[in-house]
């Protein structure tokens, strides 16, 4: 891009073309005062604080919507300018009902701010008192339209960044609010309490309620780490104080992995389940109590030693250090059975992968940010706005601003469905014929000819007459001749699975979704949603693949013993506590009590993610770190050493 | 040197302003010598006569405040706002979201522990004004101390410009809304 030089009060600031003024402004470190610009989103003109003089512009202009240009003349700062800020500022202050002394955000408001730079002791027009409603229906997020001054930083946010649009401008003039859908209520508003907008607020208009009144951020200190919840790994910054987390923010919303979900903002702040503080020890009432763990290690290395089969299950929100620490303590009993809560999910995803080609199906595994350049998106029994909601943004955002194409495979409505190009509903275990006659619709269609050869992806759909496979699903032929062509026609499409096809256990099913993506793109890019912060680490570490399955053999029994690393798991299932039962003697390690540690013989305590150093390996295969946030409440040892203490007390 | 001759005014607000007046330190003993009180909530004086500065804490919301106010400027050369109540109209004014007839309602009749209550209306009851004022919807007002309550330091800072013959503006840095 050409460079540009601007006079910037009689200073030579260099731009580049495309540059608005403001731009040029931030680069060359010129102070200008701004409330509407927020980093990463558009600009729109909307508060005035940014208001320069151009040599030749008949008016003043906004510096953040006013394009710089080579030779422009700009003066940031004169009595007048300076004179109409402070106009500005007494303007927003008399609008709304700004009370500073009993509201959340004194101290952290940048209208606040503006106000004591420009010394504002009064104001002198007349206060419109308005009467606002504060809308608080929704479970985390408070709207207070008392404090808002219209910026739109938090619609700009919920659509450019979120991709949510769940909010707008709503009524006109005088009467203008921020409104969520069709003006409803936040909480019941297509709002997915993502927090985006309240960490964009610039006033205290939009507030988390956990947060509120916990601590300014002057009080609190500050902490970079990774969310742990999902696989998708987001960067995010707490503040803390008092050892209390206050708040959650991501560190930069405009990075890769810098967009927040509900999980990961609040989860922490609301984590309100019942702790396993110490080791705990079945006695010979067959109570749980209290014990050390020195007195745990040895109950331990005594009933492990004597036993021949033992069994090891961890949950995949494990850290990586602790899962290797598991495989090493199984290897030192001398046990193949070791696996994941989710290794099935995992074999399945292997075992396609295998089927269809190692190499080229492990490489055919995408970034997530990937999502972000795709022109068309095949979503297939996937959910990810609950599961991974970062990726179900990342697919909104790709519809919304690259017009991504978007072909949705579910049998149930989601949140896409309404946004789908295509919506296409299999019925009951019709998944596979479903993603057959789409692969069919592809060749039927015809595919360009800088696509090369694709005969070898052409096996498993030629035979496909897709008239007859819509009538057996119940199809509309025309929706998936339709989803045939876009997919025909797109130059780098991605397909994403997840639960929906996995909980079929079938791997011809995931070896013929790559067949799928290989046929449809030059760079073939598929995204399997694993279910845990860290299945992949455990996958790469070799937990459920190429061991387990466990459970079964579990329900079978054939382990006697088991050793079940939970960490910070509360989700486990019933199925979980059944194949406990059969078990002579249990040792359940984690954070929370629950029916798992009900059943154990022997309780091991674990930190939480928010708590401990940590090694996470993201869904796409990054490698990622938390630190910890906040102290334990008890003395808490890591996972990681835990185990490894377990394995030192073993006699062999 | 004549002492500066200064009347304050405690209107609809809690007093905090001038609490926080009298947490300036040592600095009030300067104060003393340099300032002469007329009436005050400080001396307990009820009557106005001609004083240099005046000084309002509080907002203006009923008759009688309107009445103080007014009377306060007339006597007064300069006129100085103190805290979040006299500068923007502050926690007083919260009630200027709803009228008049439901604010008093609420306080006089619905209040969960009212019994059989009643709005007054007796003569000696000042009347509300219809909203709550900031004091310079009122009166002219020379200058600011913002805070709730007013930092002692930013307390400090208006009284030192003022006896140095300076109009204060209260710089950024100890400025605070709350
Ligand atoms: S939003 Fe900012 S300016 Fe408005 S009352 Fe709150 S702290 Fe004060
Ligand atoms: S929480 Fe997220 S989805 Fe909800 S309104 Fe705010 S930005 Fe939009
Ligand atoms: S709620 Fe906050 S971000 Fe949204 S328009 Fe109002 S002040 Fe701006
Ligand atoms: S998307 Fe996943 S990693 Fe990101 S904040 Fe949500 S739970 Fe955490």
């Amino acid at each position: 891009m050409s460079e540009i030089t601007l006079n910037i009060n009689g200073k030579q600031c260099k731009g580049k073309q495309g540059d608005s003024v403001l731009d040029v402004c931030v680069a060359n470190s010129i102070d200008l005062p701004t409330l509407c610009h927020y980093k990463g989103l558009t600009d729109v003109g909307a508060c005035r604080m940014c208001l320069v003089e151009i040599e030749k512009e008949r008016n003043f202009v906004p510096a953040c919507t006013h394009p710089a240009s080579d030779g422009q003349v700009v003066k940031t700062s004169s009595e007048k300018l300076e004179k109409y800020r402070r106009l500005i500022l007494e303007l927003m202050f008399t609008e709304r009902n700004h009370l500073c002394a009993y509201c959340v955000d004194s101290g952290d408001c940048e209208l606040q701010s503006l106000a004591y730079k420009y010394q504002m002791d009064n104001a002198r027009y007349q206060y419109a008192w308005p009467t606002q409603v504060t809308d608080s229906s929704n479970p985390f997020i408070v709207m207070d339209h008392n404090r808002c001054i219209l910026c739109g930083r938090c619609i700009r946010t919920c659509d450019e960044i979120t991709g949510a649009h769940a909010l707008d401008f709503g009524k006109r003039g005088w009467k203008t609010n921020v409104c969520a859908d069709i003006n409803q209520p936040l909480g019941e508003s297509s709002c997915i309490s993502c927090g985006g907008c309240f960490q964009a607020c610039p006033t205290g208009a939009i507030f988390s309620k956990a947060s509120a009144y916990r601590g300014k951020p002057v009080e609190c200190t500050t902490v970079e780490s990774t969310c742990a919840i999902c696989g998708v790994g987001c960067d995010i910054k707490a503040l803390v104080k008092n050892n209390r987390l206050v708040r959650i923010d991501s560190p930069d919303m405009t990075k890769p992995r810098g967009l927040l979900c509900e999980m990961g903002r609040f989860e922490p702040l609301y984590d309100s389940a019942e702790r396993v503080t110490t080791p705990l020890n079945r006695n010979s009432k067959g109570q749980l109590a209290s014990c050390s763990y020195e007195e745990a290690f040895e109950i331990i290395a005594k009933k492990f030693g004597a036993s021949d089969s033992v069994a090891g299950l961890a949950s995949g929100k494990a850290s990586s250090e602790a899962l290797k620490a598991l495989a090493d303590l199984m290897d030192k009993l001398g046990s193949k059975l070791v696996d994941t809560l989710d290794g099935d999910d995992c074999r399945t995803v292997s075992q396609g992968i295998a089927r269809f080609d190692s190499k080229a199906g492990l490489d055919m595994e995408a970034k997530l940010e990937d999502i972000l350049t795709a022109d068309c998106i095949v979503v297939i029994g996937a959910h990810p706005t609950k599961s991974h909601p970062v990726i179900g943004s990342y697919i909104m955002r790709a519809a919304s601003k690259n017009k991504a194409q978007l072909i949705v495979l579910d049998p149930l409505r989601n949140p896409f469905t309404f946004r789908a190009s295509v919506w296409l509903k299999p019925p009951e275990g019709k998944k596979e014929l479903t993603v057959k006659a789409l692969g069919k619709a592809i060749l039927d269609h015809g595919l360009p000819k800088a696509a090369g050869d694709k005969s070898k992806f052409s096996a498993d759909f030629k035979e496909v007459d897709v008239k007859k496979a819509g009538k057996d699903l119940g199809i509309d032929v025309h929706d998936i001749t339709r989803a045939g062509q876009l997919l025909a026609e797109s130059k780098n499409s991605i397909i994403i699975y997840g639960s929906g096809i996995l909980e079929y256990k079938d791997a011809d099913l995931v070896a013929t979704i790559l067949n799928l993506a290989a046929l449809t793109s030059e760079k073939p890019s598929v995204i399997s949603l694993k279910r845990y912060g860290n299945s992949r680490g455990a996958w790469q570490l070799g937990l459920g693949n190429p061991r387990g399955p466990v459970a079964s053999d579990l329900a079978k029994g054939k382990a006697k013993g088991l050793y079940l690393l939970l960490a910070d798991d509360l989700t486990e299932s019933q199925a979980l506590t059944d194949s406990i039962k059969g078990v002579e003697f249990t040792v359940v390690q984690a954070s929370y009590l629950s029916p798992a540690t009900a059943k154990a013989d022997i309780v091991l305590p674990s930190l939480l993610w928010t708590e401990s150093k940590g090694s996470y390996t993201t869904l796409d295969g990054i490698n990622k770190k938390t630190s910890p946030l906040v102290k334990a409440p008890a003395d808490i040892k890591t996972d990681a050493d835990t185990l490894k203490e377990v394995a030192r007390h073993l006699k062999k | 040197m004549a002492k500066v001759k200064v009347a304050t005014v405690w209107l609809e607000a809690c007093s905090g302003c001038h609490m926080s007046f009298l947490d300036i330190d040592e600095f009030i003993i300067d104060v003393s010598k340099l300032v002469e009180f007329r009436r005050s909530p400080i001396t307990d004086i009820k009557t106005f006569t001609p004083v240099d500065v005046g000084i309002v804490e509080g907002s203006v919301g009923n008759e009688e405040e309107k009445e103080i106010i007014e009377e306060l400027r007339h006597n007064c050369k300069i006129l100085m706002a103190w805290g979040d109540c006299a500068c923007f109209g502050g926690v007083c004014a919260m009630r200027n979201t709803f009228n008049k007839e439901d604010v008093l309602r609420r306080a006089y009749i619905e209040t969960p522990s009212t019994y059989n209550g009643k709005i007054p209306v007796s003569p000696g009851v000042p009347a509300l004004l219809d909203k709550v004022y900031p004091a310079n919807q009122i009166v002219k007002v020379d200058c600011y101390v913002p805070g709730c309550p007013p930092e002692p330091e930013a307390i400090k800072y208006g009284l030192t410009e003022l006896l140095a013959g300076r109009i204060p503006v209260v710089p950024s840095n100890i400025m605070r809304f709350d």
